[in-house]
């Protein structure tokens, strides 16, 4: 069924008029036709299912200036600034390895091991609050983790962890 | 000589050394913060401090090398680089969150306190990323930036800077979850809330005395009887007195008189038959054990169900009151299911543990200890063999209850997202129709009862074959005694009545490790759902009345928001530096964008948060001195969200003055135009509504809202979208009705619809958490802004609607 009115502008992106820059001061900036933005705004609109796709892009003001469709149809260079932009806005280390899991009075103790986006594999111990809201199982298998500081940690998949930390972390999934 | 406020851990010691030895003179450091990451989002430790001229940002890499839990003792710093800005260079310093990081952001041209038309739009274009740092430690980063707002200002640098939280158990080093409740989850041991729960017990400690002593009396007594049953009923009623000598010439012991009549034996002692054939009084005996025992039994369970109910309502009492109590934050991040569950199945698992566990536990443990004390009393050697068993079923019974444990907290969390998506599906049940998704919500259940299911069959499943095991185990242990003690039984070492008696304990065995092994869960459950219950009874309000609250004679009504701040989460705020005036006994209009903090602010003024950042006043007084009593009874909240409680109509237009006369429950549903639809339902006034009562229209609900504002008679009125579930007919018919009662009174009206404000004695324009302009409508409309764009906006889309 087609819903789509072509009355009303999606706004995707032409990626040939797009030329994103690091513009002065450290901001991720964007050329679009003839307006120039130095500093611009990049949302997931599917975070957890298309990290890469569908990216919406606004000004600083957050107004939305269109969706990027697909981050890898930009060329290598400009694909590397807005993945680095994304990556540093959704800052969710991945959890390889459960070491413990504690639950005392409402809380859960987690220590993990974490791997970011560089690869740098670091210890990490944090502290969850009501467990039902802030361990979240998601369809595709994977989980997130939301700790007390508001920091979020994924497991991209559940099965690819060790059968131990599985173990684990079973308790809390659903 | 100029005097500055001094903090503790301002600088803290680990990080000295590091500033140090990249040549940051350490004693003209005023604030120092640990954060956690490269501007490029690599994970680093990044020492960030601060002195009168400088900022230095340190990146590098932190070994520690001694730690007490989670407490840095000491610590090794390897430096990557060091950046460092002159403060003058950065001009104004903001924070943009962005959404598990945020960044530090600098505008060397800035403007820290802009003009009027300029809010909202403070940023020059000269913005530079300074630091990135993820979300926990923007409330470091936050008292950074107060230092340095300080530092330009030309004040005390520490002015108004709050010393750090202790964050970390000073027994053990573990992070607190919650800086406002130093409870550290792992000094506070299972026991210690299982003490706890004790606590409710002593209101009843006559009961909890009789209860106990006469459980014990059933313990001894049960202990007692296969004593009787085997050893003194085969070896002193059925056996005839046996008679020991010893021989004179070889020292051996003969214990069969008949043979040894005469001779060189000479009569050592007479063994058993103590009361041979006495078969009457055995039985009178063991009779009569019993019915004590059945008699001790009735009158402790009968003590005990008279209790028990009573401490489990002291406990559903203290849940159900501790949720009155807490701040209405705690309710938006604890879903409904949740609590319910605590209040319902938590409190029922404690109860069934003191009914059904509890008793049988003392009553077990004391057995187990009282059996192998009589077993040590008869044979010591024979009772080593038997207590060997012991230490293997205990390691068995303790690794199924770590296994069973982890089973009933997945049931526990499964269960309680089953039931919120029973809540969901009650509550949504005309949507769900309406899109006609009967069969996906049946299929989203049945794959989470699936998933229950299989958490349950798990369980059974370890039952059915641990158990058994550890029974057949058990049995081995009860053939080699029998074996040895058959052997003792030749040899002449014990009677048979002993060997009976040891074969009967053993067999009493069975009975309290196989309970202990399901006690074993029950105690994992209550004290897991004890944990749980504590929680609640133990969250700390969020908001508390002041310890010497300011109680006013009367209540103006003016209103003042002083530079506040507000978030729900971390690092994200709704309102960031709100200033607003409304004199007393004047209207105020708000407007702006969905998102834009209107509801937030009137939250605020009502005292359901608490600021972030600066203060709310009520006339001159900031309302977290007020008396929490007096501030809610003055303020009237219409808003969009309408709640009406189980019970009749005129119950709930009396809620906020139960003494109200009929008379003003008529006059208030006739003022906010609800008494034509109440008298035209079949029980008027008396009509049921709430969960299972009469459906109410949403407008129909809101009036009734609207009444019982005006029975309280509030001296501030805040109507947040009050007209906005209603059509324009009734919305005409509330707006006179509101206009009544907004008369003398401050009056704070939420609304989207433009022309329910426009004639607002004054109006303000919130647009991303501050006040953009404040003005009447004709001169908003004169200066062509924020308002005068909301309003064209709106009246556009209306135009479009009428045309169509």
């Amino acid at each position: 069924m087609e819903i789509i009115d072509t009355q009303l502008d999606l706004g995707i992106l032409d990626v040939k008029d797009l030329r994103f820059y690091i513009a002065d001061g450290g901001f991720l900036g964007l050329k679009h036709k003839d307006e120039d933005y130095r500093h611009i705004v990049l949302r997931r609109i599917m975070p957890m299912e298309y990290p890469m796709e569908y990216i919406s892009v606004a000004d600083h003001e957050n107004k939305e200036i269109g969706i990027l469709r697909d981050v890898a149809a930009l060329p290598a260079e400009q694909c590397a600034m807005v993945e680095h932009e994304l990556d540093n806005r959704y800052y969710s280390p991945q959890i390889i390895e459960v070491l413990s899991v504690r639950d005392k009075l409402g809380y859960v103790y987690m220590e993990m091991k974490l791997k970011n986006k560089q690869g740098r594999i670091y210890d990490k111990s944090c502290a969850i609050k009501d467990v039902n809201r802030n361990i979240r199982t998601l369809p595709n298998n994977s989980a997130v983790i939301f700790d007390v500081d508001g920091n979020r940690f994924i497991v991209p998949l559940i099965s690819d962890l060790s059968k131990q930390s599985q173990k684990k972390l079973d308790a809390y999934l659903y | 000589m100029s005097t500055h406020t001094t903090i503790k851990n301002a600088v803290p010691a680990y990080m000295r050394g590091a500033f140090a030895a990249n040549g940051v003179g350490v004693d003209d450091l005023i604030l120092a913060i640990h954060t956690d990451m490269t501007p490029e989002g690599d994970f680093a430790d990044a020492y960030v401090g601060v002195d009168r001229n400088n900022l230095y940002i340190l990146y590098g890499e932190e070994r520690v090398v001694k730690t007490q839990g989670a407490r840095r003792i000491v610590s090794e710093y390897e430096t990557r680089e060091l950046v460092t800005y002159p403060l003058k260079h950065l001009g104004v310093l903001s924070t943009q969150t962005l959404l598990s990081t945020c960044r530090l952001i600098s505008d060397p041209e800035g403007k820290e306190e802009p003009e009027e038309e300029e809010k909202g739009k403070q940023a020059s274009g000269k913005e530079k990323l300074v630091l990135l740092f993820s979300l926990g430690c923007q409330g470091f980063v936050d008292r950074l930036l107060k230092v340095i707002r300080n530092i330009n200002k030309g004040e005390d640098p520490l002015k108004e800077i709050k010393e750090q939280e202790e964050l970390f158990c000073l027994e053990c080093g573990t992070r607190f979850p919650e800086p406002d409740r130093k409870l550290c989850p792992k000094c506070t041991d299972k026991m210690s809330i299982f003490v706890r729960l004790m606590g409710f017990f002593k209101f009843y400690k006559k009961k909890v005395a009789t209860v106990s002593v006469t459980m014990l009396l059933v313990t001894a007594l049960s202990i007692l009887a296969p004593y009787v049953s085997t050893r003194l009923l085969i070896d002193e009623v059925l056996t005839p007195p046996i008679r020991h000598y010893e021989s004179a010439a070889t020292g051996g012991i003969v214990r069969d008189y008949d043979r040894v009549a005469g001779g060189d034996y000479i009569y050592v002692e007479t063994l058993g038959g103590g009361w041979y054939e006495m078969v009457g009084l055995i039985v009178l005996a063991i009779m009569a054990m019993r019915f004590v025992t059945t008699a001790f039994n009735m009158l402790y369970q009968y003590v005990l169900g008279r209790t028990m109910p009573w401490m489990i309502y002291d406990l559903q009492m203290r849940i159900f009151e501790a949720m009155q109590r807490l701040s209405v934050s705690f309710y938006t991040s604890k879903r409904t299911g949740a609590l319910m569950n605590r209040v319902s199945r938590d409190a029922r698992n404690i109860y069934w543990f003191f009914v059904d566990g509890l008793p049988f536990i003392v009553i077990n443990i004391a057995m187990f200890a009282g059996i192998f004390g009589m077993m040590f009393w008869m044979h010591w050697q024979l009772a080593l063999i038997c207590i060997t068993i012991v230490p293997f079923a205990a390691g068995m019974f303790r690794l199924l209850r770590r296994i069973f444990r982890r089973i009933w907290h997945k049931q526990w969390t499964i269960n309680s997202h089953m039931n919120n998506m029973v809540s969901d599906a009650v509550n949504g049940q005309r949507v769900i129709k309406a899109f006609a998704r009967e069969g996906e919500e049946s299929r989203r259940f049945t794959d989470m009862g699936n998933k229950h299911a299989a958490v349950d069959i798990a369980g059974a499943n370890l039952a059915w074959t641990a158990f058994p095991m550890i029974y057949l185990f058990m049995f081995i242990g009860q053939v080699v005694v029998t074996a040895l003690g058959g052997m003792m039984v030749i040899r002449g070492e014990i009677s048979l009545g002993v060997l009976m008696a040891f074969l009967m304990y053993l067999g009493m065995l069975y009975g309290p490790l196989e309970f202990l092994s399901t006690v074993s869960n029950w105690w994992a459950r209550c004290v897991d759902s004890a944990q749980r219950v504590f929680e609640v009874v133990d969250a700390k309000a969020e908001i508390e009345e002041p310890a010497q609250p300011v109680i006013l004679e009367s209540i103006r009504g003016e209103i003042v928001l002083d530079d506040v701040w507000f978030q729900y989460d971390p690092a994200t705020p709704v309102l960031k530096g709100m200033n607003l005036t409304v004199p007393a006994g004047k209207t105020l209009g708000i407007v702006g964008k969905t998102g834009a903090g209107k509801s937030t602010m009137a939250n605020l003024i009502a005292r359901l948060y608490d600021t972030t950042e600066g203060t709310v006043k009520v006339d001159g007084v900031n309302v977290r001195d007020m008396s929490l009593s007096q501030l809610r009874a003055s303020i009237g909240i219409v808003s969009q969200d309408i709640y009406l409680f189980m019970g009749s109509i005129v119950e709930n237009i009396r809620y906020a003055r139960p003494e109200a006369t009929m008379e003003e429950v008529v006059w208030a549903a006739k003022m906010a135009s609800a008494h034509d639809f109440i008298v035209a339902l079949p029980d008027a006034y008396e009509t049921r509504v709430g969960a299972g009562g009469q459906e109410l229209s949403g407008g129909e609900k809101q009036r009734l809202s609207i009444a019982r504002t005006i029975i309280q008679n509030p001296k501030i009125l805040i109507l947040d979208e009050a007209t906005a579930a209603m059509d324009t007919e009734t919305e005409g018919k509330i707006q006179t009705a509101l206009n009544q009662l907004q008369s003398g009174r401050t009056t704070i009206a939420i609304a989207h619809r433009f022309s329910t404000l426009k004639d607002a004695e004054n109006l303000a324009v919130i647009k991303d958490g501050v006040v953009v302009e404040t003005g009447t409508h004709e001169t908003l409309m004169r200066k062509k802004g924020e308002y005068h764009k909301l309003y064209s906006i709106q009246m556009e889309g209306l135009k479009v609607i009428s045309m169509e």
